[in-house]
């Protein structure tokens, strides 16, 4: 699918806007001053930046552990994303919930609950609540060639099924659950096709083509909102840093790190910008130069916010009472 | 005024919330066109098709469901058949249920009520059997309620599906068929408060559902010796009501505590070290439980008994704390 230009510039600005963002974060989560350990997405943009453009605001989205750049898609400002990253008062969840933890209601980003598959039947709950309330919102749930092993997976897809709830699966196939191919853990050639058994819809794409995904994206969203759900679509990709940031990742051969380098999304996409839709290169110099501006500032704001105040810790466990002092 | 049993009080519960508030749903294996494996939920599909669902066996699907549709503002009220399946969406419940309130720092609601029936006693061995409170009692952001009587199980029933906090609501299978006083009209009863259901002044003894009756027992049966025993129904496990507790020991000095699960680590163990900690000068003995052995409810009538708590060891108990 050929996207117009001015649709695939924005793509393009969402997809440098991920790589940009990671790249400092991975600056920072080494040098210590993010705490814990983060998971990079840098390798997947073109997956992630096609599948949020084609969601609207009160679409609700699930994102998984690798999903810095999926967060700031979502609609929130990326500065109070960095800014949760690093543990700050201003982070959109006031420094409680870090990297793995960010959600949103504003713009339906839903969280990511931090064990695997567990998102893939939380996700059940907004697509029956479209459908009750009678709303043609669908669910979006991002989740890796890992996850599913997970037994919730079967439930999850067994209950859209059979229900036709409007999700679409968004299996980002970046090839490793940390170390482990997926070859060596799934009896599928293609990934896909475990939602065959479920006679549910299934589609791959090329998931660093940010058109591909694009094409596939509309075509799932499309048959959700019309209530033919559920559809799951792979993007095949591939994560470039390791499991998290620090893993050398080893276990995975040269030539096929290589392979995947080569195919850089942001550089396919800058590609067929100047060699298809004729946009001069130094148009697009001046979008990368405005972002790393914005990242910068969005850097500055993270470091200079102040940390959480302590009554903060426990506030919000229930609904309704405070947690008893020490 | 009208009695009803436990069960059918939960019934008229769920109706008459689901009559009231359209957000309310009911979900689970069978208890749509069944009406539930014990019939607590009979009558609603019936008039509300699209609010009663029947589901596969899958309750992390179930569970799961239940939290995604309560952050869009829905009630849902999951049912699982047995509360030894929560084991299966453990996960689900201490992960995802208990940690969405804080994760959405009260700009959504975790506002799900999960009902199951616990306990033992209907000779069904080790998975159809176990009293569950204390599995989850560690985990915050749940609310853990046990109520006793008919007339406890509508009103804490419609009091947990109106909360913004997620209620594992542990009803209990002995109990279902227990008939007792019930208001026809819908009214509340506070979560996390217990309920002094008989006055003394010589011995507390703190319980839950089956072993309520036991500790009302003991109590008529000391009384003629002239033991005056305060019962206290607990009602909430977690997070429990310490004040009521704390009351009440400081004017008996002696505590006992009824709990029908496994005695390690369970509820009564935290009750007694907290009052241990807070209410040390007061004690004029002891702290004493009278629980399961701690082995899983075996399936010959006379094993489930012998591993129960039964009777004559609660009433030894409250004897040992006056004679010591």
């Amino acid at each position: 699918m050929e996207l117009s230009k001015e649709r695939l510039l924005k793509l393009y600005k969402d997809m440098q806007l991920i790589r940009k963002f990671e790249e400092v974060v991975q600056v920072y989560s080494a040098n210590g001053t993010i705490p814990g350990f983060v998971h990079l997405s840098t390798g997947e943009e073109g997956a992630h930046a096609g599948i949020l453009d084609c969601l609207k605001k009160t679409d609700y989205k699930f994102p998984d552990h690798r999903s810095h750049g999926v967060y700031c898609l979502c609609g929130t400002d990326p500065k109070y994303v960095m800014a949760e990253l690093f543990g700050k008062t201003t982070g959109i969840n006031q420094g409680r919930g870090g990297s793995m933890h960010v959600s949103d209601l504003d713009c339906r980003n839903m969280g990511f609950n931090g064990i695997q598959g567990s998102t893939m039947v939380t996700c059940l709950g907004t697509a029956f609540a479209s459908v009750y309330k009678k709303t043609d919102d669908v669910t979006a749930v991002f989740f890796g060639d890992g996850t599913l092993g997970e037994g919730n997976c079967h439930e999850s897809m067994n209950m859209a099924a059979t229900w036709h709830l409007p999700i679409i699966y968004c299996l980002i196939n970046n090839q490793y659950a940390i170390s482990t191919h997926y070859t060596e853990s799934h009896p599928q050639k293609k990934l896909k096709t475990w939602a065959d058994g479920y006679e549910v819809t299934n589609y791959e794409c090329d998931g660093n083509d940010v058109e591909a995904v694009v094409e596939v994206m509309e075509k799932a969203v499309a048959q959700c909102r019309e209530g033919n759900g559920p559809v799951l679509v792979e993007f095949n990709t591939y994560r470039w840093q390791g499991h998290f940031a620090g893993d050398p990742a080893a276990y995975r051969p040269e030539e096929e790190v290589q392979y995947w380098l080569d195919r850089d999304p942001v550089k396919i996409t800058k590609n067929v910008l100047i060699n298809r839709e004729g946009v001069a290169p130094e148009e697009l110099d001046k979008i990368d130069a405005e972002l790393d501006e914005s990242v910068a500032e969005m850097l500055k704001f993270s470091l200079e916010s102040p940390d959480p105040t302590l009554d903060f810790a426990t506030k919000y466990t229930y609904a309704d009472r405070e947690v008893e002092a020490r | 005024m009208r009695k009803l049993t436990y069960a059918k009080a939960i019934n008229e519960a769920l109706i008459q919330t689901m009559e009231q508030d359209e957000r309310v749903f009911i979900l689970g294996e069978d208890v749509a066109k069944m009406g539930g494996d014990f019939g607590i939920t009979q009558g609603i599909w019936h008039r509300w098709p699209d609010r009663a669902k029947d589901t596969a066996l899958s309750e992390q699907a179930l569970i799961g469901l239940s939290c995604g549709a309560a952050l869009c503002g829905l009630k849902p009220v999951p049912e699982i058949m047995f509360a030894d399946f929560l084991g299966v969406c453990f996960d689900q419940i201490v992960n995802n249920a208990a940690k969405l309130n804080y994760m959405f720092q009260g700009k959504a609601h975790c506002g799900i009520t999960i009902r199951t029936p616990q306990g033992g006693g209907i000779r069904c061995a080790y998975h159809h059997s176990a009293n569950v409170e204390s599995w989850f009692a560690n985990v915050p952001g749940l609310i853990i309620c046990c109520p006793t009587t008919p007339y406890e199980a509508k009103g804490m029933l419609i009091s947990a599906i109106k909360s913004d906090n997620p209620v594992l609501f542990l009803e209990h299978k002995g109990l279902y068929n227990v008939k007792g006083e019930v208001p026809e009209e819908m009214y509340e009863i506070p979560l996390c408060k217990a309920e002094i259901e008989r006055e003394g002044t010589d011995i507390t003894i703190v319980a839950t559902q089956i072993m309520l009756a036991k500790a009302h027992k003991a109590a008529e049966e000391l009384a003629k010796e002239g033991v005056s025993v305060e019962v206290i129904d607990l009602r909430t496990v977690a997070p429990y009501d310490k004040e009521t507790i704390k009351n009440s020991v400081a004017k008996t000095g002696r505590l006992v505590l009824a709990q029908e699960g496994v005695k390690n680590l369970g509820w009564a163990a935290e009750v007694s070290a907290m009052v241990n900690e807070e209410l040390f000068e007061y004690l004029k003995a002891p702290i004493k439980r009278s629980t399961s052995l701690d082995s899983p409810v075996p399936f010959a009538p006379g094993l489930e008994d012998y591993v129960a708590p039964q009777y004559d060891h609660l009433l030894a108990m409250c004897r040992e704390v006056m004679e010591f």
